[in-house]
């Protein structure tokens, strides 16, 4: 069976949304995806709700509350949390519901109101409470770990990853549902304030409020919907387990995993070459010249060379993150969706002034967890 | 993606198991209670943990004081290198989501896990942190007050009193202290569990008694299920749906969510309301539990009670139900345990049903419904 993407929208991002509660700001997505397919809520058989942790933004089960602002009332509802990848995690859900036969058209949206809670608080208690949370504070010193043990082993300089920040902020200027529009320069990122050296205040995405919206179908009924769908090639959601010291420090196997899995589902043998764009969900600067390796879109160890060559900059061979990815915009239970969205937009033509020429197959990666939970899709203006 | 998958394929439980349910396991921590059900699970089946292609599970952040908390049990179960999904809903929708994931076609063997471990944590709190926070909490809402309102609208509208509600809370601890799996060695006698109100009308002995303890089920395609089962029990049907959040929203004294789920569960299965004899529903409260056997069709509205006065053939809630034992999270998924055992013949009991009706509730005040439909083999 084939499904593709027939409506995706977006809400602005911002560092606070005041004007709009977190089931408002849904509502705003969901909107836009329904217009987007030409569609009303009477159409939607099924909705998943995706979004960070709960206590982000402290309301227990949010997708109970978003019910009214929807319009879901009598629908099947049900919410995947999965931390920052949650949104690939909740459109996989989809595709399971349409391929089992428990629905044909399904919802999916995401979002994060981290406006509204305590961040790195609420990240920390991702840590086990007896053994973890003495030394872990927030996110930030894990992904230093993490990107000092590369930076020796793979040349992930500090340099390489001040020109993820710079691409991607550029990249972001073209977005006009994007969140921090600011340029920068690599000695801008090098000279900026560390938080948790390597890790500098300009290799870390914004805070955002914001939500997306997914609408996926059957093949025969998205092509009753729409005339270009966005046909799903692939798409694969793994995990490790948290016995740290097995855990490699420099490929995440997780992510490798979801890859060779889907690679084979799309039939992508070469990824830098059979892929037109790329969108890749990048917590801080160091993990996506990480995650150019753990893709296969350059040997392990190729990273820095690869981001240095400018293959991955709107111009080059292979663009990586046109939106800006989350240097644009970080609502984190949303950001996962929103990376399917724009390659959604990218294999259909509409992704506008940052749309990637010619754009034809798409590769989408996400994660979540402590780094452990990595999901993989290929999009494609084919069907398959 | 496969081109060629056809109509969904056949799914089974083809095993299950529960670690005891109990107030308070103090001396176990969450990973123990989960790989304990999981290992039993697998035992017996001769299906290995590798066997098993992914694994989806239900618990709560909010419960465990965890963000994310799944990854800090995943390899308690058994989830490394797997592909797995947290559903932060009761453990039944989890099973909705594997059943999917067999019947597309694109996994063979996988994993249902749902625990909880409320005597960690304030569970007032968890059912009031459901409740947006603009309009209904700052006005005192919280599930005793909730489940109050409901009950005294039912009662009233059934021309029944609060004293009739002892017929089903008595039978559901009655029924519980039979099930090994159920720890009644605190059951209350005292007059004030059995008298004094907690949300008037309703009184502590109507209310769903939060315990601890984990629930795995095994699930399978056709042709696994079939070697490595007895007596495979068959997913024929499941239906879900959710009502509004606002309670004045909602109708007062019945539920239409439930009754749209066990309208897609049924037609899904090509049963009605009367092929089934075996039922486990999951009530918050005894009220509840009354409500949801009408909307499953079980009962006239407001005559449920006519089950509980000795008049029934039906089985509904052998094991006691959610009164009894209220793994929050769980509560659904053990009802299924429970159902599919029985129906497998590797119950504590035995049965003569051959299909069995099985109801998970997630949400304040009973917000998402969720039926599920098993049958098997003459």
């Amino acid at each position: 069976m084939s499904i593709a993407i027939v409506g995706t929208g977006q809400t602005f991002h911002a560092r606070r949304r005041t004007d709009v509660s977190q089931a408002g700001l849904a509502r705003e997505a969901v909107n836009e995806a329904l217009a987007d397919a030409g569609m009303t809520m009477d159409d939607i058989d099924s909705i998943v709700v995706a979004t960070g942790p709960v206590m982000f933004a402290a309301v227990n089960q949010p997708e109970k509350w978003l019910a009214d602002a929807l319009g879901a009332r009598y629908k099947p509802v049900v919410r995947v949390t999965s931390g920052g990848g949650t949104g690939l995690a909740g459109a996989l859900a989809a595709i399971n519901q349409i391929k089992g036969g428990a629905a044909k058209r399904v919802l999916v949206v995401a979002y994060d109101k981290l406006s509204e809670g305590a961040l790195q608080a609420s990240i920390s208690t991702l840590y086990d409470p007896f053994w973890g949370r003495e030394f872990a504070v927030g996110i930030m010193g894990f992904a230093a770990a993490y990107w000092h043990g590369r930076m020796k082993r793979l040349g992930h300089t500090e340099e390489a990853a001040a020109l993820v920040a710079v691409k991607n902020r550029h990249n972001a200027m073209l977005n006009p549902k994007a969140h921090v529009k600011r340029e920068v320069t690599v000695e801008e990122v090098m000279a900026s304030r560390p938080l948790c050296w390597p890790i500098k205040i300009l290799d870390v995405p914004p805070i955002s409020d914001g939500a997306c919206a997914v609408i996926l179908a059957e093949g025969s009924d998205a092509l009753a919907i729409t005339d270009r769908p966005a046909w799903i090639h692939g798409m694969a959601y793994y995990c490790e387990a948290d016995n740290g010291p097995d855990r490699s420090m420099l490929q995440s196997e997780p992510l490798q995993i979801a890859a060779t899995k889907v690679y084979k589902e799309a039939g992508i043998t070469n990824p830098f070459r059979q892929f037109d764009v790329a969108e890749l969900q990048e917590p801080y600067t160091c993990f996506e010249l990480s995650y150019y390796e753990g893709l296969g879109l350059c040997p392990e160890g190729g990273a820095a060379e690869l981001i240095m060559s400018g293959a991955t900059s709107m111009t080059g061979e292979l663009p990586v993150n046109p939106s800006g990815g989350c240097m644009g915009a970080n609502p984190i239970g949303a950001t996962a969706l929103i990376r399917l969205a724009e390659a959604a937009m990218q294999v259909t033509g509409k992704a506008g002034a940052h749309q990637v020429a010619g754009a034809e197959r798409a590769l989408v990666q996400a994660g979540g967890g402590w780094a452990n939970l990595r999901g993989v899709a290929v999009l494609g203006a084919e069907r398959r | 993606m496969d081109t060629n998958s056809s109509s969904p394929r056949r799914v089974a439980v083809v095993n299950s198991a529960q670690t005891v349910l109990t107030p308070a396991w103090t001396d176990r921590q969450h990973i123990d209670l989960i790989s304990d059900a999981v290992t039993r699970a697998l035992k017996g089946t001769g299906l290995r943990i590798d066997d098993v292609d992914f694994v989806i599970d239900s618990g709560s952040d909010f419960l465990d004081g965890r963000s994310i908390s799944n990854c800090g049990f995943l390899g308690a179960m058994g989830a490394h290198h797997k592909e797995e999904s947290r559903i932060e809903e009761d453990g039944l929708w989890a099973l909705n989501y594997a059943t999917n994931k067999i019947a597309s076609g694109s996994s063979s063997v996988g994993l249902v896990i749902a625990y909880s471990k409320p005597s960690e944590s304030n569970v007032d709190a968890y059912w009031t942190a459901l409740i947006e926070p603009f309009l209904q909490r700052p006005v005192g809402l919280d599930q005793f007050v909730a489940a109050g309102l409901t009950a005294q609208q039912y009662l009233s509208a059934a021309g029944l009193s609060a004293d009739d509600l002892k017929l089903v809370s008595e039978r559901a601890w009655e029924n519980a202290s039979r099930n090994p799996s159920v720890d009644t060695s605190a059951y209350p006698f005292d007059a004030a569990f059995w008298g004094d109100d907690v949300a008037s009308p309703l009184r502590s002995s109507d209310m769903a008694r939060p315990v601890d303890g984990a629930v795995a089920v095994l699930v399978a395609r056709e042709e696994v299920a079939n070697q490595v089962a007895k007596r495979p029990v068959w997913i024929t049907g499941s239906g879900s749906a959710i009502d509004q959040h606002f309670m004045a929203a909602r109708e007062a004294t019945t539920l239409p969510a439930c009754e749209a789920a066990a309208r897609t569960a049924y037609r899904m299965s090509g049963t009605t309301a009367k092929d089934y004899d075996l039922i486990e529903v999951s009530g918050r409260s005894t009220v509840g539990e009354l409500m949801v056997l009408e909307a499953l069709g079980q009962a006239e509205t407001y005559k449920a009670i006519d089950h509980y006065r000795g008049k029934t053939k039906k089985s509904i809630n052998l094991s006691g139900g959610a009164i009894p034992a209220d793994p929050i999270m769980a509560t659904g998924l053990v009802r299924l345990h429970e159902a599919a055992s029985r129906l497998a013949g590797r119950g504590y009991e035995e049965t003569d049903a051959r299909r069995a009706l099985v109801h998970g509730t997630g949400g304040f005040e009973m917000q998402n419904h969720c039926v599920v439909t098993m049958e098997v083999d003459q």
